[in-house]
């Protein structure tokens, strides 16, 4: 049973092309971000007369749990991520805890964004998301480095258009 | 045809007044569109009135009546000014290249372009206040990223469907003068039937149930002034009574230029949907339809415009093709708008016994189809659902898993749409066979986009019909009928 579950998320040809390991360090600058502003609410809440201590103690453990267990998800969730192109779709997958995989015909494709948020622009990574005229397809390889980011973008686009299908 | 029938709930004081096209061809709005648009102010006005005359206990007398007249007048005025302003600056036509073109704006001039190769709809829609001075609205939808629609206040009912016509005429590349397709009748929902319906469905009892809570809370707290506000418009159970209104009198048509689909109590909508823009098809089947064998029927269409849900980018119309109607005379519309497909002779494929554990209820219901034309899914227990995509509309296809799916070796495949009410999920298949169907489906749908030529169909239809009509539009068919998707 085992490796049919793995079967389902098998690549298709050779292995995924996997994103950049600076990903997690992004999600991991964004929860420490997160967690310390916790941790501050929760100090700053020992500043009100008469509120009991412990309940910010409590807040500041469950915190720090969440977020030791988040900084090991990261790690693997950043390892889940994988795509492949093949002569007439892309294929994305990603996800741990509930696993994806998208296939998106090049001839669906009608838009291709290139984007990176400040966090993601220091660390040199971006974000390649595509469009198609379903909402649901939500088909994003984010942790590319720029260059190959902006080569697969292309290259989608051009086959985007060579293979357009109206709707 | 509705233009030419005797609607009760008009005047029969039809406006004269076509404003006939200026030096450039532009074309104006209706005349009396800012004085109809200055009244739908109105049920406003008086609902806050009465609010406020009930929260400040005014004595209802002679003065109080005068000064409520005189604020309607005033917000007639001031309504009727501001769309005086809009209605001034509109104006639209078709360009060289025929395309229909509107400019519009006070402050910030817009100017619209819709690319009618590209059309997905065309709907003419008369609410109260305009049917009863016999005014109607036209929109137009292409397929396009964002807001790729226009709403045309108001024009006659003949010159709205003159428009109408003349718009999907020049989409289908036929000549913009042909005349409107002639249509066969293929169902009228009776409106017995449809009350019935409406009250068996599980929804009516669920809001049943919050509107008595609701008015037991307000007569407890807020005595009669409360419970008036919330008869006039906080009671959950009139959904029902606006969905009654809405598909009232609901009739199917078919015509070489689509389905034809007119219904409406208070405000009559007419649609127009053209075959090959049918993106998917699903059935609906309530639990307390099933002994009288009935079946809702709602489509995909991109971009189609009659009832809004949700919001930004989730947000999608339901698009009813038959709000209620039994099983045959649903597929016999279906395959109207699906041509060349059997869906009773799609083999199904069962999810496996394991699906179970995962879900106790449906997982009997679920299982997914298909032939060499399209997918089909079927799930739901209590309400049944049968959902079809065509390959040739696949837009994306999915597989995920969820913890559960995962210790139970399932996943399930997902067809994607465009955005409506319509979602095509195989759920909980055997996690392999899952990965297989999905490769399998992004195949088919590659080899049915390869050879599609629904988009020429309709042009083919329509070329056929004004052939049968005497060559009244024999020149220029197929070759003008091209969909380009916008370059990426």
């Amino acid at each position: 049973m085992a490796t049919d579950i793995e079967s389902a998320f098998a690549p298709p040809g050779e292995d995924w092309i996997r994103v950049s390991p600076k990903l997690a360090t992004a999600y991991r600058i964004t929860l420490s971000i997160v967690t310390v502003l916790v941790l501050v609410g929760a100090a700053a809440l020992t500043f009100i007369p008469k509120f009991p201590d412990w309940i910010s103690a409590v807040i500041a453990a469950v915190a720090l749990v969440v977020f030791v267990w988040i900084w090991w998800l990261v790690g693997r969730r950043t390892r889940s991520w994988g795509y492949t192109e093949r002569s007439d779709d892309l294929l994305v997958t990603s996800g741990i805890l509930f696993r994806r995989l998208v296939i998106v015909p090049y001839g669906r494709m009608q838009l291709v964004d290139l984007k990176a948020g400040p966090i993601h622009r220091v660390l040199g990574i971006a974000t390649v998301q595509l469009h198609t005229a379903a909402a649901t397809t939500d088909a994003s390889i984010p942790g590319l480095v720029p260059e190959v980011a902006a080569d697969l973008r292309d290259r989608l686009a051009r086959r985007g258009e060579q293979r357009s299908a109206g709707l | 045809m509705s233009g030419q029938e005797h609607d009760p709930l008009s005047f029969e004081i039809v406006p004269t007044g076509r404003s006939g096209p200026d030096e450039h061809g532009h074309r104006r709005l209706h005349p009396l569109t800012p004085f109809v648009q200055g009244v739908r102010w109105w049920p406003a006005g008086i609902i806050a009135g009465v609010t406020l005359a009930a929260n400040f206990q005014v004595h209802v007398g002679t003065g109080a009546i005068l000064v409520a007249i005189a604020a309607l007048i005033a917000i007639t005025l001031v309504g009727t000014g501001f769309a005086y302003l809009s209605w001034q600056r509109l104006t639209f036509w078709f360009d060289d290249d025929g395309d229909l073109r509107v400019d519009s704006g006070v402050l910030q001039r817009n100017q619209r372009r819709l690319q009618l190769s590209r059309l997905q709809s065309v709907d003419v829609l008369q609410p109260l206040v305009a049917r009863m001075v016999g005014l109607a609205e036209v929109r137009v939808e292409v397929a396009g990223a964002g807001d790729s629609k226009v709403t045309l206040q108001f024009l006659t009912l003949a010159e709205a469907n003159a428009l109408r016509n003349e718009v999907i005429a020049r989409s289908a590349g036929v000549r913009h003068d042909a005349e409107e397709a002639p249509e066969t009748l293929l169902a009228k929902v009776d409106a017995g039937d449809l009350a019935i319906s409406l009250l068996l469905r599980a929804e009516t009892f669920g809001l049943l149930a919050i509107t008595v809570a609701v008015v037991a809370i307000t007569l407890m707290t807020a005595g009669p002034v409360g419970l008036l506000i919330v008869l006039l418009g906080g009671v959950p159970l009139l959904d029902v009574f606006a969905q009654f209104s809405r598909y009232y009198d609901f009739t199917v048509a078919s015509s070489p230029d689509g389905l034809r689909l007119r219904h409406g109590l208070l405000q009559r909508t007419r649609q127009t949907v053209p075959p090959g823009r049918v993106q998917a098809v699903g059935f609906v089947q309530p639990f307390l339809w099933r002994k009288r064998g009935w079946v809702r029927v709602r489509l995909n269409v991109a971009g189609a415009s009659s009832h809004s849900q949700g919001q930004g980018d989730q947000s999608y119309t339901e698009n009813v093709l038959l709000p209620v109607a039994p099983w045959p005379v649903a597929l016999a519309i279906v395959s109207h708008v699906l041509p060349g497909v059997d869906l009773q002779a799609i083999p199904l494929v069962p999810a496996p016994e394991r699906s179970r554990r995962r879900s106790w209820i449906q997982w009997r219901q679920l299982a997914v189809g298909w032939d060499d034309n399209v997918f089909l899914t079927r799930s739901g227990r209590i309400i049944e659902r049968w959902d079809v995509v065509p390959h040739a509309r696949t837009q994306s296809v999915r597989v995920t898993q969820g913890l559960w799916e995962r210790r139970l070796g399932l996943a399930s495949v997902h067809v994607d749409s465009t955005p409506g009410s319509v979602k095509i999920s195989g759920l909980h298949r055997d996690a392999a066979e899952a990965r297989r169907l999905a490769q399998e489906q992004a195949d088919r749908a590659a080899t049915a986009r390869a050879g599609d030529a629904s988009v020429r169909w309709i042009a083919q239809q329509y070329a056929d019909a004004a052939e049968i009509q005497g060559g009244l539009a024999a020149t220029g068919t197929s070759s003008h009928v091209e969909d380009p998707t916008p370059a990426p």
